[in-house]
């Protein structure tokens, strides 16, 4: 199959999992993609990384193998593994050479239905994690993100770390990991994918033959649509030695089944989703502020959050959100022009192509749709409905969902230099600081 | 120029290699290969400031670029359909590009903020600059490709003209297309668009002879970090040495898949790293073999070190093992096929072979030479490189606690 294929095909396993295989046959290559419908937000109150820490230690051993052994094996017949956790999935997934598809799926699927768990290993995923979290501080990019969802979102799933804190990491006992295994590695809750060199019928077979899990559904999803706190509210990660900021703001954004949900990826282009949008053009092009700056819309189960992201240096930043609030104001107020909308209409049209042009991806695109309960057009009917967008709709749906007056700040900066310049920013109800290194 | 016809997907890449890079710059002007990347995106006579990335935008595609020691690549990708705009575009920069104060000036200021986002405010980043300042003394690879920001505050237009005029012509440039076109529309258009442009007279390069080097260099920092960082670089091979792919072998061995030597004891069994790699310097002159590890808070680099080492002397008294030897031989075959699976992977790889080892077909016999190297391959090329003596190391160590004062400071504000 190619670019222009209808999409995988479908099956469902006896024992209930969906399978989704996208054939391409140019390389004698496999990815292989397996989700769990289950991630960070599914984390019980208190035990926050559990999921990740839970679908870490699949590949930590099996009742047969030990770690060294699963690695020495995923190495030897020339594959990769990589094991993700995000709000709402867990993804299993990796690449091999096709003619090594098979001892790759039988060891992935010994590693999920058949993990050892030893106590001694949650220890060392423990450490390990804690770890990981402390390396963080190292990455001003990476902390700004992850104090953004915690201070914007709060008490909402989404708001929670998906790698736990300290003190949630710490608290994880093995007795947790596996309940949540048991709960949450069903049959029903896991869908398949493959992608290139491989046939629907070999798929199935390799699904059928070694991918038996225990029947069961989903666990329903239990995540409540989120809520911002009222006003402009900021937070500055406090870090030492800083030259150069990185900064946050955002406010809720739409949820993918909203009628105008379109329309706003749209505007979201216009604003800051290309090279040339307003964003990134009066930041850098004009004013050399920051080398990067963008907005992006994110999409989830639930409605997700709206972002634009800088970083200029600390003796602009204020100077930049300044601009960006502004931006941010006019873009609502006054919406896209119509050779702004054409613009963004013509990139998201005719860069489709991209979407679409390996297998991998479009697997990717069905796997999504069936994560996310997507509309079956979702993909296919995406260039349709960008086609649809009106300058009236776009700008509706700007100042139906997107709000000028709840917004979250969060600046990675040294405080000393910039707390007293923030507190100016109009319409502050909240500002506080935090140490880099509390994780 | 290198044509690769693709009929998978209904796009193309368009890439445009130009043989210059950081290592073509003097002192005091370090950096302007890169600025200059920047300032190619700016206004030319016949397409006014930022009408490039629009137009592009606009056709559905994504541009833009990298320089590095050896070379500056420009690329797009774009639906197939828009083959005629992209080579109009290209063309028309490579000889007409206007270059005016206020442009240089703001994109100097967003290659200094990119310098803080990359170095400055960036341990591995510091760090590896750092390593190459110290092991390079004479060569150009002793300047980092992003510049000093003393010289990136410093160029004029001038500067910057004489730059475009000295390198950017088409017998210093290959163009590589790579997706869903036809060789003729391709050939007639390049001809078409580039034709009548004119050679220039490229200046000989020839850097300076690195002095050999015979004791280990060493360099702490202290930095605001919650845990020790080390970086080694060892004397290693051009990319173009026919040692090069036993010493990228050594690697995979040492650094490769969570099984390998270093991997595995650093990570699994004394849990001392968050993260270890190590990788040889893919140049056109001798650089380096670079290793890297971000320790645990509290643990022990010496250790660490003494680890390092241990399994390099080990790749130098023995030969590697047969079924170690396949496994990372399977490794790279997986890679080298990921490399290939979009138009762009390809067109990129092309061009970077075609730069850096003078053939762009080499591409295509890659993974057979990296399958001809034996053992006894791997164990001369340790012993020839893996040499202590001839290695530069950068220690990073946590900030020690501030004084009395200062932490009540920061308490004050932190509250």
């Amino acid at each position: 199959m190619s670019a222009g294929s209808s999409g995988p095909v479908r099956f469902q396993t006896s024992g209930g999992t969906l399978l989704l295989v996208e054939q391409e046959h140019a390389l004698p290559l496999v990815h292989l993609s397996i989700i769990l419908r289950t991630g960070g937000v599914h984390d019980p109150v208190g035990l926050s990384g559990l999921t990740r820490l839970t679908a870490r230690m699949l590949r930590m051993g099996t009742r047969k193998l030990d770690q060294a052994e699963v690695d020495e094996r995923i190495d030897s017949i020339g594959a990769h593994l990589g094991i993700g956790c995000a709000a709402s999935y867990v993804q299993i997934g990796g690449a091999v050479v096709a003619h090594n598809l098979e001892p790759f799926f039988e060891l992935v699927a010994e590693l999920i239905k058949s993990p050892a768990f030893r106590a001694n290993d949650l220890a060392r995923a423990k450490r390990e994690t804690l770890a990981e979290l402390m390396s963080i501080c190292d990455d001003d990019r990476a902390l700004a993100a992850r104090h953004f969802r915690a201070f914007t979102l709060k008490q909402h799933p989404y708001g929670r770390p998906i790698a736990g804190t300290s003190a949630s990491i710490k608290r994880i006992t093995s007795r947790d990991v596996r309940t949540h295994y048991k709960r949450h590695f069903v049959s029903g809750n896991v869908i398949v994918g493959m992608a290139g060199a491989v046939t629907p019928e070999v798929a199935n077979d390799l699904v059928e033959r070694y991918l038996t899990l225990p029947r069961g559904k989903a666990p329903k999803d239990r995540v409540p649509p989120p809520n911002l706190d009222e006003g402009r509210r900021i937070l500055i990660v406090d870090k030492p030695e800083r030259t150069q900021t990185q900064i946050i703001i955002g406010t809720l954004g739409s949820h993918v089944r909203d009628p105008d949900h379109t329309s706003l990826q749209v505007a979201n282009v216009v604003f800051g989703g290309l090279f040339t949008a307003r964003l990134t053009h009066e930041v850098r092009s004009v004013r050399g502020l920051s080398y990067g700056a963008s907005s992006n819309l994110g999409h989830d189960r639930q409605r997700e959050l709206w972002t634009m992201w800088t970083f200029p240096s600390a003796k602009d930043a204020k100077g930049c959100i300044d601009l960006q609030l502004r931006l941010y104001d006019e873009w609502i107020q006054k919406g896209v022009t119509p050779g702004e909308l054409r613009v963004a209409k013509n990139f998201l049209i005719k860069s489709h192509a991209f979407e679409v042009d390996t297998a991998q991806k479009r697997l990717d695109q069905a796997v999504e749709s069936a994560l996310f309960d997507l509309p079956a057009d979702y993909h296919s009917g995406f260039s349709k409905r960008v086609a649809e967008v009106t300058r009236d709709s776009a700008n509706a749906s700007l100042r139906k969902r997107l709000s000028r007056r709840d917004q979250a700040i969060v600046v990675v900066a040294t405080a000393q230099q910039l707390q007293p310049q923030l507190r100016k920013l109009p319409r502050v109800k909240e500002l506080r600081v935090v140490p880099f290194d509390r994780v | 120029m290198l044509l690769l016809v693709d009929h998978s997907a209904p796009v193309l890449s368009y890439h445009t290699w130009y043989r210059v890079g950081s290592k073509h710059e003097r002192p005091g002007k370090t950096g302007l290969a890169h600025l200059f990347e920047h300032l190619m995106f700016n206004e030319t006579k016949h397409v006014k400031r930022g009408q490039l990335d629009r137009l592009i935008e606009s056709a559905g595609g994504e541009t833009n670029a990298a320089t590095w020691t050896d070379w500056t690549h420009y690329h797009s990708e774009l639906p197939s359909s828009e083959l005629p705009l992209i080579v109009r575009l290209e063309a028309d920069r490579m000889q007409h590009l206007v270059l005016r104060k206020p442009q240089v000036i703001s994109e100097k200021e967003v290659v200094a903020n990119e310098r803080r986002f990359r170095v400055d405010d960036d341990i591995e980043g510091q760090v590896s600059e750092l390593l190459y300042a110290t092991a390079f003394t004479k060569h150009p690879y002793h300047w980092p490709t992003i510049g000093w920001m003393a010289d990136i505050e410093g160029f004029t237009p001038k500067d910057c003209e004489q730059f475009y005029e000295t390198y950017y012509a088409p017998n210093n440039a290959t163009l590589v297309i790579a997706g869903d076109v036809e060789e003729e529309a391709v050939l007639e258009l390049v001809q078409k668009h580039y034709g009548k442009i004119p050679a220039t007279k490229l200046p000989r390069y020839a850097p300076p002879a690195e002095p050999p080097q015979r004791r280990e260099r060493a360099v702490q920092l202290e930095r605001p970090t919650p845990a020790p960082k080390l970086a080694l670089g060892y004397r290693a091979p051009s990319f173009r040495d026919r040692d090069y792919p036993a010493l990228a072998l050594a690697n995979d061995i040492l650094f490769g898949g969570r099984s390998s030597r270093l991997v595995s004891r650093l990570f699994r069994d004394e849990e001392l790293v968050t993260d270890a790699h190590g990788s040889v310097a893919p140049f056109t002159d001798s650089g380096l073999y670079e290793i890297w590890l971000s320790l645990r808070p509290d643990k022990d680099p010496d250790h660490a070190l003494r680890i390092v080492e241990d399994e390099l002397a080990k790749l130098c008294r023995k030969p590697v093992t047969r079924a170690e030897l396949e496994k990372v031989k399977n490794r790279m075959e997986l890679g080298f096929l990921q490399g290939l699976e979009t138009a762009s992977g390809k067109a990129e790889q092309l061009g970077f072979f075609e730069i850096v080892m003078g053939d762009g077909a080499a591409l295509f016999s890659r993974l057979e030479s990296l399958r001809a190297v034996t053992a006894r391959d791997i164990q001369r090329v340790a012993k020839r490189y893996f040499d202590a003596r001839r290695r530069t190391r950068i220690s990073v160590v946590p900030e020690r606690p501030k004084s009395a004062a200062q932490r009540a400071k920061l308490a004050e504000v932190a509250s």
